[in-house]
């Protein structure tokens, strides 16, 4: 943001007088909040995700807490709110990928990612891993990673303690960590590419 | 890497998402909601010009996502409609315009489908066709060329025997014929080049144009609608006034978007719609990036009216393309 634009909380301040001035929060933000989105769920569902994000905080501006200059972990976390409407898709995504190696998710995007392949092994054990994490803890996990909030914020975000926080975190790390070790990924990559 | 370096480069190919139209699209529509004075949309359209051009002109990654199993209902969405148009309207002269002089010929290929029928039942008849059409005057030193597709079953219907004589035709291109006998249309309704190139480019006098000896029985709005599409269907614009239509199609009270739209070649795009007195949608599809306009489909949402299930598609066109020549096939 440059200097010379006006905080969130100032936009989102004269938006409550002049609803109109609201786009200017989408014009900032949702380009990132969809990305997530899409990393979450896939294109299809994304859209809905999105539009849903921005009318929600449009409707619910008149209680944004003005203290907070930027309103990106509020968004965060009304879309991460909305996203568990749809875990279902989210959990059959990652279980697909941990199975097949097809991630539904990316293949739109396949022509970026050659290196794809090499990292195999490991992407269908971070996607059994996310799938059996409890949603709270993907939450906040990937709210924290993909997202890049701090603990604070994302803490704001959902509405919890930074202590939650930071717990949740922890363990989501201990789990993937786990699951991520359990074998040698090298392995398993060079067996691939014999096969294939 | 450990864990959580790998968690961020999972997925990471997904890449900076641009385009956001249909975001922003409906929360413009929420955002309006509420206040319906035009004053209001008028200010909400200029607040958006130039936040969402950034965010829809930039687009630089052409998302395909795969095709659905089952195509969601269409959104219909009021206000947001005026987008549809006005994106019309802004892209109307990104493209090479064509400068037929007079003397030459307007050559249009088109698909479509619409209702025949009478006593012997009703069904959906289909044809490809060229039409040459004078630069200046009427339609009688036109001259069409029309081939047969297989007739479709009314919705709801089954396909009559009286259809079966368009049937028998199917796979034969007809010869080049006159377009028409007589064209004793309104001057207004001409839709020749030479008049055409001299119609409004300001949205005021292109509405007035379009209202033009509509009679005040409640149908009005429909009317103006139908009249657009008589000068989209068969017919060019230079780009001034074609911006100046679409302009002015978005001031007719009663306009609605609707998402996914596909004209009668298949090709999908959005489309801006009235609801007819017969119980359909009357759309007029764009294409979703360049805004070309794609075709007509007329959608059925009152099933009692339109005596065909909800949901149904009754008609359709698709301007395929549009050429200039010299010269009309000779007619015998």
């Amino acid at each position: 943001m440059s200097e010379t634009s006006p905080a969130d909380s100032a936009v989102i301040t004269r938006s409550r007088q002049e609803p109109e001035v609201f786009a200017e929060i989408f014009r900032r933000h949702a380009p990132e909040i969809k990305r997530f989105v899409v990393r979450r769920l896939g294109l299809d569902v994304a859209e809905d995700v999105v539009a849903e994000t921005f009318l929600a905080a449009f409707r619910q501006r008149g209680r944004y807490d003005l203290v907070r200059h930027s309103a990106l972990p509020w968004l965060y976390g009304i879309a991460t709110n909305l996203i568990g409407r749809h875990k279902r898709t989210e959990a059959r995504q990652l279980n697909l990928l941990a199975r097949t190696g097809v991630d539904p998710v990316t293949e739109p995007f396949t022509s970026r990612s050659d290196e794809r392949l090499s990292a195999q092994a490991v992407r269908q054990r971070l996607a059994a891993a996310l799938a059996a994490l409890p949603a709270g803890h993907r939450d906040v996990l990937l709210l924290v990673t993909w997202g890049g909030l701090s603990y604070t914020e994302a803490a704001e975000a959902l509405g919890i303690r930074v202590g939650t926080v930071r717990s949740r975190v922890n363990r989501a790390r201990a789990k993937i960590r786990k699951e991520l070790g359990g074998t040698d990924p090298t392995a398993l990559v060079i067996e691939e590419v014999r096969h294939g | 890497m450990d864990e959580l370096a790998q968690l961020n480069s999972f997925r990471s190919e997904v890449p900076a998402q641009e385009d956001l139209r249909a975001e922003a699209e409906r929360l413009m529509a929420g955002i309006s909601a509420p206040a319906r004075s035009g004053f209001r949309r008028l200010a909400l359209r200029a607040a958006l010009a130039g936040g969402l051009a950034a965010a829809v002109g930039t687009a630089v990654f052409v998302v395909q996502s795969p095709p659905a199993p089952v195509p969601p209902p269409p959104m219909i969405r009021t206000v947001a409609a005026v987008e549809v148009l006005s994106r019309a309207a802004e892209h109307a002269g990104s493209r090479p315009e064509l400068h037929p002089r007079p003397g030459q010929f307007l050559v249009y290929e088109s698909q479509s489908m619409g209702t025949s029928g009478g006593d012997g039942g009703v069904w959906l008849s289909r044809s490809k066709r060229t039409i040459w059409l004078p630069v200046e005057g009427s339609a009688v030193k036109g001259v069409l060329q029309e081939e047969l597709l297989a007739p479709l079953p009314y919705p709801g219907h089954t396909l009559p025997p009286a259809a079966r004589a368009e049937q028998a035709l199917v796979g034969k291109p007809g010869r080049p014929d006159r377009a028409a006998d007589f064209d004793d249309r309104a001057e207004f309704l001409r839709n020749d080049y030479a008049y055409v190139s001299k119609l409004p480019t300001d949205t005021d006098g292109m509405r007035k144009h379009l209202y033009t000896q509509v009679p005040n029985d409640g149908l009005q709005d429909y009317e103006a609608w139908n009249r657009v599409g008589g000068l989209l269907d068969e017919s060019y614009l230079p780009a001034a006034q074609r911006a100046a239509l679409f302009r002015a199609a978005a001031t007719i009270p009663g306009v609605v978007t609707v998402k996914e739209a596909q004209d009668a070649a298949g090709r999908k795009g959005i489309a801006a719609a009235i609801v007819s007195p017969n119980g359909v949608r009357e759309e007029y599809i764009f294409d979703r990036k360049t805004y070309d306009y794609l075709g007509r489909r007329g959608v059925v949402v009152d099933a009692k009216l339109a005596d065909a299930p909800v949901g149904s598609v009754v008609s359709s066109s698709a301007q395929l393309k549009v050429s200039v020549a010299d010269s009309a096939p000779i007619v015998e």
